[in-house]
């Protein structure tokens, strides 16, 4: 998919007639151009946010208020493919040194604006992380990276595997958009982590909601923007490094990225970034859990070119990870389970190891990408992104092969080696009328999959193409967007069966739809609503699993007859921000046809390791309904508290009961006190919060070896500030621990729930030094 | 014009690219002959004083999954009686056909066969081979059979790799059947 960061300026000048005389007569005025081209922008929308007040660029790029009351004013740019931007500006404080200048119009400020362009849908929830508050979570995983966003939770395979949940939902409901390339992995299993270094990005932000017209199938649950930071075409040498120690599994994060310019090629901008990572066993706070290590070494490079309204980008990254699975956590049967369950904790102990031995995955990720994209002179604007991914995913069962000889080569049980190969071409359309503008793509996809060693999945290969179209209408402190998508696919599968080649094809196609209004209602006050659908086809695992799925005792039997999934979703929020006040409420209702699920069956299966429960994939119809709620109120002066809550219901609508796996409720305060000043220090915060988990009580009967675990509170502390070194030098610190109480507690989204206890205290040490020459 | 035809020629080669890359996945799927599977258990009753063999089997030939089991016979003996039990285990998803246990007996220090009848009293097993540990195997053993009575004979094949003590408790089930058992 398409999607490329990039910058533009938008200079804004300001003048007063003045000085003595506080009538409106104040103007604000400037041109919003794009950084590389140097082209003015036409067509962007300029507001002032909480007035009647919004304006156009005409053909030079140019924008005028006339007739501003002195004071405090926020003016907001917005221009389709990109998050709005806004700005403060304050048109009579700290500038009377000005008034003595004789020229009747004075640079108020020159604001370099640097707007990241996505192709989010501007009336869904997009939340982002980026700057300090993403610092306090770097040498994280991304799924964990993301849990401090409301509705945003992650399902867990111990404490080292994590995968995002958007609004109840993960895996292939959920679209990671890498860099602007669909990240492509083997993301049916809820032990497969997304394979990505958030290191990699400078921001990284989650849509919630069905999301199909512009991103294609999986968009169902949300989409999550890796993105990072526009190359430095125009910068000189620069960088930084991150050093993170975690306490718990004695672990250690480096991560380094150079960037700069190359002298006497105008236009041209580099960046290599690398990380490190290894940890050992991680301790609950009773026991080590042994086989717990793990070990990460990513790297990446990009280069880009610029001229006139010319881009190209290309970028390469890799990712590689070896982690060990917690050895307790393997059972033969049934039998197995239940005596880990009524122990209460591993029947494996262990003490503290670096040592990383089976069962272990081992996984690597390649991508290399490229992108052009060319601005017309008129506005129109063409992207083109080729990407090629290889994820080459190994699994190492705890027990070798018996067979000596087997034994000794050391075989993966299981190996997936996955190419992908996308092409997104999308053409941005001129401003008509300098009131609509939008957006037509077309994307292809071409997979195919070679699984060797214990059949799981089958080898297959898979074409994907999508065409989309987005339109988007701007009027006074409205906004509307629309957009339409078809999607056509094929699946070739081929498998063994009883030592013969089983070939089997499908084909899906589905329409996709979106509908969304944006309404500024006030200065505080904007609402937004949004009506989307997205669909994604069947995946080979639930259409021909066939086995014991040993992590969770369970004998899963795909259904080659399913149906593609089909989401309804309907969001809204209400945003209030004041100085001291911001409330954020949204709310979602997604209806998904056929919702593709395991079902329990009556009948245990017998196996050699005797009989296991029986799960077949099944179709339903479900309603995943919630409420984000998040708070922030400065209760007194440098004094906040920031509450974010997590409201999730399930249903199955067939079968009028509940699903398994839907996060539970919950509720995050956070209390931060801010110092105004401290020395040298800038930024410096001291905070402790808590989180509440509630129990997840919609669960359906007997469909679980144990109830859901119960209700937990974490408490954590931090604290953390800046100092700058020199103009270009500075250094960031934060030091948190989280779950201070050391609180043995289990959550319903971690699969090691059964065997063992979630992890105790973590104290971490986060140090990001930046500078630049 | 000149960029609208650089554009042209990009797209084109964006389309060949599409092309290029294709590979048949279905070329080279092929039966995994690495990975060991049990498919079939085979325990040998042989009545001691007599040349009575009675074999009772459990087979599943393509493994979990696929067909279902074709044979789980119920374990019929003479009450008050004393047999030698051997136990056979066996690959047939694979050409030819694996003997596991030939693979059991050679890593005998990686596991440990448990016999547990329901009643107790129907079946009491003792073990008749040690491993280099001087811990119990269970490969061949003696079984001495109570009065007349029906229930359950449970098989388990404990895989023990580094944690074998002679409990049942380490590891994990690689075999774990519940034969009917039938003492007439």
């Amino acid at each position: 998919m398409i999607k490329i960061v990039f910058v533009f300026f938008l200079s804004i000048l300001g003048s007063f007639t003045y000085a003595q005389n506080p009538s409106c007569a104040c103007f604000i005025k400037g041109v919003v151009r794009d950084q590389h081209s140097g082209l003015p922008i036409v067509g962007a929308t300029v507001l002032i946010v909480g007035q009647n007040n919004g304006v156009f660029t005409d053909q030079q790029g140019k924008y005028q208020f006339n007739n501003l009351c002195p004071g405090a004013h926020e003016i907001e740019c917005r221009i389709v493919g990109y998050n709005p931007f806004r700005q403060k500006l304050d048109l009579t404080a700290g500038h009377e040194e000005n008034f003595t200048l004789q020229e009747s119009e004075v640079h108020l400020k020159d604001v370099e604006i640097t707007a990241h362009r996505t192709d989010a849908p501007s009336s869904q929830p997009l939340t982002t992380l980026s700057g300090t508050e993403l610092f306090q979570t770097r040498g994280e995983n991304l799924a964990e990276s993301l849990k401090s966003l409301t509705g945003v939770t992650a399902l867990q395979t111990g404490s080292s595997i994590s995968k995002p949940v958007i609004h109840g939902m993960h895996s292939n409901r959920v679209l990671i958009m890498n860099n602007g390339v669909r990240q492509e992995g083997q993301q049916w299993g809820s032990e497969h982590a997304p394979e990505i270094d958030p290191f990699v990005a400078t921001r990284l932000s989650v849509v919630k909601g069905a999301a199909g017209v512009r991103y294609g199938s999986d968009a169902i649950g949300g989409v999550i923007l890796v993105e990072p930071e526009e190359l430095p075409f125009d910068k000189t040498l620069s960088g930084e490094v991150n050093l993170v120690g975690f306490s718990n599994g004695r672990q250690g994060v480096a991560s380094g990225t150079l960037q700069g310019r190359v002298k006497g090629f105008t236009g041209f901008g580099w960046r290599a970034q690398g990380t490190i990572k290894r940890g050992g066993n991680i301790r609950t706070p009773n026991y080590f859990l042994d086989n717990t290590g793990l070990s990460e070494k990513n790297f990446s490079l990009s280069a880009g070119y610029r001229h006139k309204g010319f881009g190209l980008d290309i970028f390469y990254s890799r990712f590689d990870t070896q982690i060990g699975i917690f050895s307790g956590s393997h059972i033969g049967s049934v039998t197995d389970l239940l005596a880990v369950i009524k122990n209460g904790e591993p029947l494996v102990k262990s003490g503290f190891s670096y040592n990383i031995g089976r069962p272990n995955q081992n996984v690597t990720h390649n991508l290399i990408k490229a992108e052009a994209h060319y601005h017309f002179d008129d506005g129109n604007r063409i992207q083109w992104t080729i990407a090629q991914q290889l994820n080459d995913r190994n699994e190492f069962d705890l027990h070798r092969p018996r067979n000596d000889s087997i034994a000794t080569l050391n075989h993966p049980e299981l190996t997936f080696k996955l190419n992908t190969l996308t092409n997104d071409v999308v053409w941005d359309h001129k401003p008509i009328a300098q009131k609509i503008t939008g957006q037509v793509g077309i994307s292809s996809l071409y997979q195919y999959n070679l699984m060797s060693g214990r059949p799981l999945i089958p080898n297959f290969n898979q074409f994907n193409i999508g065409i989309f179209w987005i339109e988007r209408y701007i009027k006074n402190n409205w906004e509307f967007e629309a957009g339409a998508r078809y999607d056509y696919r094929t699946l070739s599968t081929h498998r063994i069966v009883n030592r013969v080649k089983v070939s089997n094809d499908f084909t899906f196609s589905n329409f996709s739809g979106t509908f969304g209004a944006t309404k500024n209602i006030s200065r505080q006050l904007s609402a937004r609503l949004n009506v989307g659908t997205a669909w994604r086809a069947p995946n080979v695992s639930e259409l021909f699993s066939d086995g014991v799925h040993h992590g969770a005792a369970a004998f899963e039997k795909g259904d080659s007859t399913l149906l593609q999934e089909k989401a309804i979703n309907t969001v809204g929020s209400i945003k209030y921000s004041s100085e001291k006040l911001t409330i954020e409420l949204g709310g979602y209702y997604n209806y998904i046809a056929d919702y593709i699920y395991l079902k329990p069956q009556p009948e245990p299966i017998l196996t050699i390791r005797g009989a296991f429960p029986y799960f077949k994939y099944t179709q339903t119809d479900a309603i995943f309904k919630g409420i984000d709620l998040s708070v922030g109120w400065e209760i007194i002066k440098n004094f906040t508290l920031t509450s974010k809550l997590s409201y999730l219901r399930v249903y199955d609508k067939r079968n009028d009961g509940y699903l398994v796996m839907i996060p539970p409720n919950r509720l995050d305060n956070q209390f931060k006190y801010e110092f105004p000043s401290f020395g040298k220090w800038q930024k410096v915060s001291v905070s402790a919060g808590n989180l509440l988990v509630a129990r997840q009580k919609r669960v359906p009967a007997n469909s679980d070896f144990s109830p859901p675990p119960p209700a937990y509170s974490l408490w954590n502390i931090q604290a953390g500030g800046s100092i700058p070194i020199s103009k270009k030098n500075e250094l960031e610190i934060n030091v948190s621990v989280q779950n201070l109480f050391n609180t043995a507690y289990r959550d319903y989204l971690n699969r090691f729930r059964y065997y063992s206890d979630d992890m105790g205290r973590q104290a971490s040490l986060r140090l990001k030094w930046k500078f630049g020459v | 014009m000149k960029m609208n035809r650089k554009i042209i020629w990009m797209l084109l080669f964006g389309v060949a690219t599409l092309f290029t890359q294709c590979k048949d996945s279905g070329a080279v799927v092929e039966p995994d002959d690495e990975n060991e599977l049990i498919t079939s258990v085979t325990l040998k009753f042989a009545e001691q004083g007599t040349t009575n063999v009675s074999t009772f089997s459990y087979k599943d030939a393509d493994g979990e999954g696929g067909n279902a089991p074709t044979k789980f016979d119920t374990i019929t003996l003479k009450p008050n009686a004393t047999y030698t039990l051997t136990i056979e285990l066996l690959d047939e998803s694979k050409s030819p056909v694996q003997d596991i246990t030939k693979e059991v007996a050679e890593e005998s220090d990686e596991h440990l066969f448990v016999y547990t009848a329901t009643p107790a009293s129907l079946l009491t097993y003792t073990y008749g081979d040690k491993d280099v540990n001087n811990f119990a195997i269970g490969l061949t053993g003696k079984a001495v059979t109570g009065v007349a009575g029906t229930g359950k004979l449970k098989i388990q094949l404990r895989h023990q790799p580094g944690s074998k003590n002679g409990t049942a408790s380490p590891g994990s089930d690689d075999v774990n059947l519940d034969f009917d058992l039938k003492i007439q």
